[in-house]
């Protein structure tokens, strides 16, 4: 068993003061004054025009932020008769706390999840809270399918330009598919719904004083819903469109994080996907539209100049890490003209293969490894800018499918190496 | 006659004798070190190598470069059998001081009193420069991969150059452990240090000055990349 979370002396007043709740949503936060009087909104509205019979609780979860973002949480209020929202029942209440234990998105949520347990949540959801895109029906498409349909855990299907979430189309959304058999195609969104049940199961893991308080916490919850059996399914949100992600970070550190954390997921189920073949639709609820979404502009020749950086100089490195059939595939790239420059989808299904199983049998410092894949992540995203370019989102969602496919039909190399490190 | 042999001849054998005599417990206790000395260095040598194999040292130094370096270097042993070789000479040579100290001759003893207090310097410099070795080798994976992330042209030579000053800097605290000209060696550490900062900084200066402007410029005004817009979202 666990430990339990410790809550805040005035949190814990507060939540037994509530008793019990049927909808929680948690809002983590750091620094977010600017953008989170919106999700407030967006998530009162929401809870008073789907669920205004149900008694409903908002969570803000802090890592103590310095611009006032826990009183813009307190004094943000909607004004529900301009959204002709007239039968609210059940009261909302606010819990606005602070959240211990290691800094990141991982810990604000096992705040929330406690606080979901205590109060015996039957349904809840998570929404990041740099959302400029949020309206309230985002929170009908999370708890509906938890409350009527028996999911336990609802993943977000956004409306997204063809170039943005590329390491969710090139690496995310393939591997995670090919690896469980199930067609989820934000795995990483940050916006999610599930079961009180759920919630539970997710406090009960030993892992929250490792790297998934923090980071890594969406891809965690995704797959470990999938490994514990939970009902899965996907709800339509529209856009979404939020603040820049940490611009100190740079992309080799997102990599790392973002990878490193499947790949720790692919050790640790192992036994849940390595016979697994092919893969399911998963359903998805909501209605599905296409629009204008904000044009992403793209340097395709600094992309190719980083790929041939790394080919010339990371060679020794990549060469520890890939197979010796996959390196001379790769290295056969080094003449080829800008123009004509691709990484097939086959080759970047077994180069993500083999950094799995290196990443496994430590080759080398983790760290280094998964920094070390930047400019052939570059190489692929290059690839895929070149092969769409003119194509609408939709089409060029052709090709991310037929990516999958070779990732499912790569599986078995996969397999074999998996099996072939671990016996010797 | 007779007493003239007594005294010329037999007299010296009879004190060779008894000096023989006198040493030959030592000599013997001599023998019986070394022999059982080397004995168990054969035997600890061998246990070594064998516990290494089954712990996989091999594959742990594959991974940490060393192997490379140590074919680089013309080594053919791999890490387990070297190990066990060290054990058996380090054993051997022990066993050996050992037995020269059962002669109980004033400079052999002597010697091996020197070479026993010796032998810590020696442990501490061995472990400096393994670990220099393994620690340089680390920050030239760490510093490549860094500069060519960042799209420095010249990562490669970055790279080794942070590995040689690691490995320079683990020298020069090795020899200062083992006493070998601790002036020259500190003395010459710096010269050879500030020289390679020096010079980068000038060959920055002069070769790179419109890059290092460009940089400047870029960094302090906050404007654009001027190799293009690029706001591609990864995540």
């Amino acid at each position: 068993m666990p430990p339990t979370v410790e809550l805040a002396p005035e949190t814990d007043a507060r939540v037994q003061a509530i008793e019990e709740t049927d909808i929680l949503i948690g809002i983590p936060s750091y620094n977010n004054a600017d953008t989170i009087g919106h999700v407030v909104r967006a998530v009162s509205a929401g809870l008073a025009k789907y669920f205004h019979g149900s008694r409903s609780v908002v969570v803000n979860s802090d890592g103590g932020s310095s611009d006032g973002t826990p009183d813009v949480v307190a004094r943000t209020s909607v004004d529900l008769g301009a959204m002709l929202i007239r039968d609210r029942q059940s009261p909302l209440h606010k819990i606005i706390t602070p959240y211990h234990g290691i800094p990141g998105k991982g810990s604000a949520f096992r705040t929330i999840f406690e606080i979901a347990r205590r109060l015996k949540a039957k349904a809840c959801a998570v929404v990041d809270s740099d959302l400029r895109s949020i309206t309230p029906e985002w929170i009908e498409m999370l708890i509906r399918p938890v409350l009527s349909e028996g999911y336990d855990y609802v993943a977000p299907y956004y409306l997204r330009h063809k170039y943005d979430g590329t390491i969710t189309n090139s690496i995310m959304y393939p591997l995670t598919r090919a690896l469980y058999g199930l067609r989820i195609r934000q795995p990483i969104g940050g916006d999610f719904g599930f079961s009180g049940r759920l919630a539970e199961h997710y406090l009960d893991q030993h892992v929250w004083e490792s790297d998934v308080a923090r980071f890594g916490i969406d891809i965690w919850m995704t797959t470990e819903a999938i490994a514990s059996g939970a009902r899965v399914c996907q709800s339509f949100l529209g856009a979404k469109i939020h603040n820049p992600k940490d611009p100190a970070a740079d992309l080799a550190t997102m990599l790392m994080q973002v990878l490193g954390a499947v790949f720790a997921l692919m050790e640790a189920h192992h036994h849940a996907w390595l016979d697994l073949d092919g893969s399911n639709p998963v359903p998805l609820f909501g209605f599905p539209y296409e629009a204008g979404v904000e044009p992403v502009h793209v340097n395709v020749d600094r992309m190719l100049a980083s790929f041939r950086q790394g080919l010339a100089d990371l060679e020794p490195l990549w060469r520890q890490v890939l197979a010796g059939d996959v390196m001379e595939q790769v290295c056969s790239l080094q003449g080829v003209p800008d123009q004509d420059l691709r990484i097939p989808d086959e080759l970047w299904a077994k180069i993500i293969y083999d950094a799995a199983v290196a990443y496994r049998a430590r080759v080398m410092p983790r760290e280094h490894l998964l920094k070390a894949l930047t400019p052939l992540y570059l190489g692929r995203t290059a690839t895929f800018v070149m092969d769409t370019q003119g194509l609408t989102s939709s089409e060029a969602e052709s090709r991310v499918e037929s990516l999958c496919e070779s990732f499912e039909k790569q599986k078995p190399y996969l397999r074999e190496r998996w099996k072939q490190f671990v016996t010797t | 006659m007779e007493e003239f042999i007594d005294q010329t001849v037999l007299g010296p054998l009879t004190e060779l004798g008894r000096q023989v005599l006198t040493i030959l417990p030592n000599v013997l206790a001599m023998v019986l070190l070394v022999s059982a000395g080397f004995l168990m260095a054969w035997g600890l040598g061998h246990g070594v190598e064998r516990l290494m194999r089954v712990i996989k040292l091999d594959q742990l130094c594959n991974r940490l470069g060393v192997n490379a370096a140590l074919v680089r270097g013309g080594v053919k042993s791999d890490p387990s059998r070297l190990a066990g070789r060290a054990v058996f000479w380090a054993v051997a040579v022990f066993a050996t001081v050992a037995g020269l100290s059962a002669l109980n001759l004033q400079p052999v003893n002597q010697f091996a009193r020197s070479f026993l207090g010796y032998i810590p310097h020696l442990f501490t410099a061995s472990l400096i420069l393994v670990a220099g070795y393994l620690l340089s080798n680390f920050v030239w994976q760490a510093v490549l991969i860094t500069a060519v992330n960042a799209g420095l042209p010249p990562a490669r030579m970055i790279a080794a150059l942070s590995r040689w000053g690691v490995q320079l800097a683990a020298v020069a605290m090795a020899l200062e452990q083992l006493g070998i000209a601790k002036t020259i060696v500190v003395v010459g550490f710096g010269i050879t240090l500030g020289g390679i900062v020096l010079a980068a900084a000038i060959a920055f200066g002069l070769g790179a000055k419109d890059l290092a402007k460009d940089f400047m410029e870029r960094r302090l005004s906050g404007g654009p990349d001027s190799r293009g817009p690029d706001d591609l979202r990864h995540m």
